[in-house]
């Protein structure tokens, strides 16, 4: 294993995962909201470092259906996108997840126009919930190394075949320096194993995909599918159990901070996780029993992982970086609602938004975040959706 | 109709017949007479001559709510002869039901072919059609039909609808639909019997478990499964007498089903020949007949 720590922007870390992981395949749209991680390799392969087909596209629509065709082959493929970006795919996302192509995708999370907006939230995220991808939140630069690594791994497994996600807060990830330890090729050899689409294209052996299904099938289709992600996380514990033991650093699907005695929990996802392990921190010290609830896994969600998590807790404040307009609360918040509403004894939920659009979110706010949680359930104020440091 | 009845029905037609266009007027109708009515298709791929299904649900109470496939009609129409041996047209048919068919057979044949505990009702639609409109396009002519055998409207309020959906060629369509209303012969279906001849089995709908990752279908070339010769209602025949052989029929058939059989005469196969005419049109020796199904 690499022991030294090096220096290197997100965007690279993740086009040296892909490299690394050996793509056959990246198919992307070059211009805004692209990210330096298709440049790099755009350089990557020209420069013979990465054997790899490089297929410059006229839009992210195409991006996605070129990279269909090339998964469907067996070729190993890999996309990044962001934003408006994720939007223009968004018909394409379904199909990658119906057919089972074990697409790697990253996206540089961001907020959606207008007003015309490319900085981070999570808008465009919560637009793509339901699209059928395997989806994982990365906290910092290593994290987004690794889990694009563990990600080929998981969406190739032939029990899984699904596509995935890897989400890299826009900016705060995606154009971060910080430093982050690499793994040697033959390292990564050893772990990535060969991918092999059982179905894949191939003139010996044809056969036929993207069939139509009129309303006497549709649904017998859906219902595996379902259960085949649901199924999934098994596969993605075990890789990242595997994972751990190359490198000694640990992913699961729920993580904790400071979590297990709290009677507060504050719930985040992304890379605003590590600035709110500050304000937890802080609130420690003053001797106040609050904790740090991240979300991993944010598809196939997690159920029994978080319900454990959190079945301590008297109160879970929810950070939101994403509006649900006209909802009942943020749209993780209600998830988490859904997830916690069958339970018998469960802790009483507060819904906050903010970090839109590329706004920070300081560690003093998260602080007051987390007081203004616990003052607002003591009134009984449940049912409010409170958007944070809104100028008056 | 009974003052609190709702009447389901379900119509069986092809690809550009219009059932889906009997069933619309059929509903207008009955709101112009101050009814209740639904028309609806089944929507599927739309192609000429493939089996498709329109229902109507007509009411004295009120408005209709369920909206679903009519599944258990009072009355079926067939708007084409061939239809009987293809599909189970009288599947969930009601007791006492009615099945109104269209098919230059006599009465007498079809009750040999169908049985069951209910009433029957023929006409030769195609046969009034072409007469009347010069096409064999039959739904005005089996609105006239279903009318005389069920008498839920009165036949006069089908003329406001036909006269705004067929324009100029309104009055032909009326004609044809009182020329089928006279015409239709009602019988009494015998309750036990053989049912029709079935020309193909109905194919297996696949369980969700037996769907592969991604719904892929590893078996190549099973489009050969494909019965496009349920579309037809035409069949090419030869005078081998005229034909000289010259293949080049089997060239234009669209769906490659032209052969020569063991004795070099050509001939195409009726599993998948969909009627469209196009080899006795493009033959130069008028070998090729189109001939009406039966
Ligand atoms: S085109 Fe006419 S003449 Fe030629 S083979 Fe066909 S049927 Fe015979
Ligand atoms: S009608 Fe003639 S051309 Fe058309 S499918 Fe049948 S055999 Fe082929």
């Amino acid at each position: 294993m690499a022991t030294k720590r090096i220096g290197m922007e997100g965007s690279f870390a993740i086009a040296e995962a892909v490299k690394l992981a050996n793509a056959d395949v990246v198919a992307a749209y070059p211009i805004t909201p692209q990210t330096h991680i298709v440049e790099r390799l755009a350089e990557l392969v020209a420069n013979g470092e990465l054997n790899a087909e490089y297929i410059p596209v006229e839009s992210e629509h195409s991006a996605m259906s070129a990279c269909l065709g090339s998964s469907a082959v067996g070729a190993r493929t890999f996309t990044a996108t962001a934003g408006q970006g994720l939007e223009l795919m968004h018909e394409v996302l379904y199909v990658a997840s119906s057919l089972r192509l074990p697409i790697v995708m990253t996206v540089a999370n961001r907020a959606l126009s207008g007003p015309l907006s490319v900085w981070g939230d999570h808008s465009d995220v919560m637009a793509t919930r339901d699209c059928g991808w395997i989806q994982i939140f990365a906290e910092n630069v290593q994290q987004v190394f690794d889990l694009v690594l563990c990600a080929f791994h998981i969406a190739e497994d032939p029990s899984v075949l699904f596509p995935t996600m890897v989400h890299v807060d826009g900016f705060h990830l995606s154009h971060v320096i910080e430093s982050l330890y690499l793994l040697e090729q033959e390292e990564v050899d050893k772990f990535l194993p060969k991918y092999h689409h059982p179905y894949a294209l191939n003139p010996d052996k044809p056969v036929t995909i993207g069939a139509f299904g009129p309303p006497n099938i549709y649904t017998e289709t859906k219902k595996p599918q379902d259960i085949a992600l649901r199924a999934s996380k098994k596969v993605i514990l075990q890789v990242w159990r595997k994972f751990s033991e190359l490198t000694g650093r640990y992913y699961s699907p729920v993580e904790s901070y400071k979590a297990k005695d709290a009677d507060v929990l504050l719930l985040v996802m992304g890379s605003f996780s590590e600035t709110a392990m500050m304000a937890i921190d802080k609130m420690r010290e003053e001797g106040q029993k609050v904790g740090l609830i991240r979300l991993r896994l944010w598809r196939p969600f997690p159920f029994d992982e978080f319900r454990q998590a959190v079945a301590q807790a008297q109160l879970l404040i929810v950070l939101d970086r994403a509006l649900s307009f006209g909802g009942p609360t943020g749209p993780v918040c209600s998830e988490i609602q859904a997830a916690l509403y069958p339970l018998e004894t469960r802790p009483k939920i507060i819904s906050f938004v903010g970090g839109l659009g590329g706004r920070d979110i300081s560690v003093p706010t998260f602080e007051d975040i987390i007081r203004r949680g616990m003052a607002k359930a003591k009134q009984g104020r449940l049912d409010e959706l409170e958007m944070i440091e809104v100028r008056e | 109709m009974e003052k609190d009845e709702t009447i389901e029905i379900r119509w069986h037609g092809r690809g550009g017949q219009g059932a889906v266009t009997s069933a619309e007027l059929l509903a207008l109708a009955a709101i112009n007479e101050g009814k209740f009515a639904q028309a609806f298709p089944s929507f599927g791929p739309e192609r000429r001559g493939a089996p498709v299904l329109a229902f109507n649900r007509i009411s004295n109470v009120g408005h209709i709510r369920v909206r679903a496939a009519v599944t258990n009609p009072d009355v079926v129409v067939v708007l084409d002869p061939g239809l009987i041996y293809i599909t189970d047209v009288t599947s969930g048919l009601k007791q006492d039901g009615i099945v109104v068919v269209n098919t230059p057979k006599s009465l007498a044949d079809i009750k040999s072919e169908l049985s069951g505990p209910w009433k029957l009702a023929v006409v030769n639609a195609t046969v009034i059609a072409r007469e009347a409109l010069g096409i064999p396009i039959v739904n005005t002519a089996m609105l006239g039909a279903l009318l005389k055998a069920t008498e839920i409207l009165g036949l006069e309020s089908l003329v406001e609808p036909i006269k705004e959906r067929f324009g100029p060629r309104a009055k032909n369509n009326i004609d044809a639909c009182h020329r089928a209303y006279e015409e239709t012969l009602m019988a009494e279906l015998s309750v036990v019997g053989q049912g029709p001849r079935k020309a193909f089995e109905t194919e297996r709908l696949l369980s969700w478990q037996e769907l592969l990752p991604g719904c892929v279908v590893i078996e190549a070339g099973n489009a050969k499964q494909y019965r496009t010769g349920d579309w037809k209602s035409q069949h090419p025949v030869w005078d081998q007498q005229r034909c000289i052989k010259c293949g080049i029929c089997s060239l234009f058939c669209p769906e490659g089903c032209i052969g020569q059989n063991k004795e070099g005469d050509f001939e195409a196969n009726m599993y998948y020949c969909k009627g469209c005419g196009i080899c006795a049109r493009e033959c130069w020796t008028e070998a090729i007949t189109m001939v009406e199904e039966t």
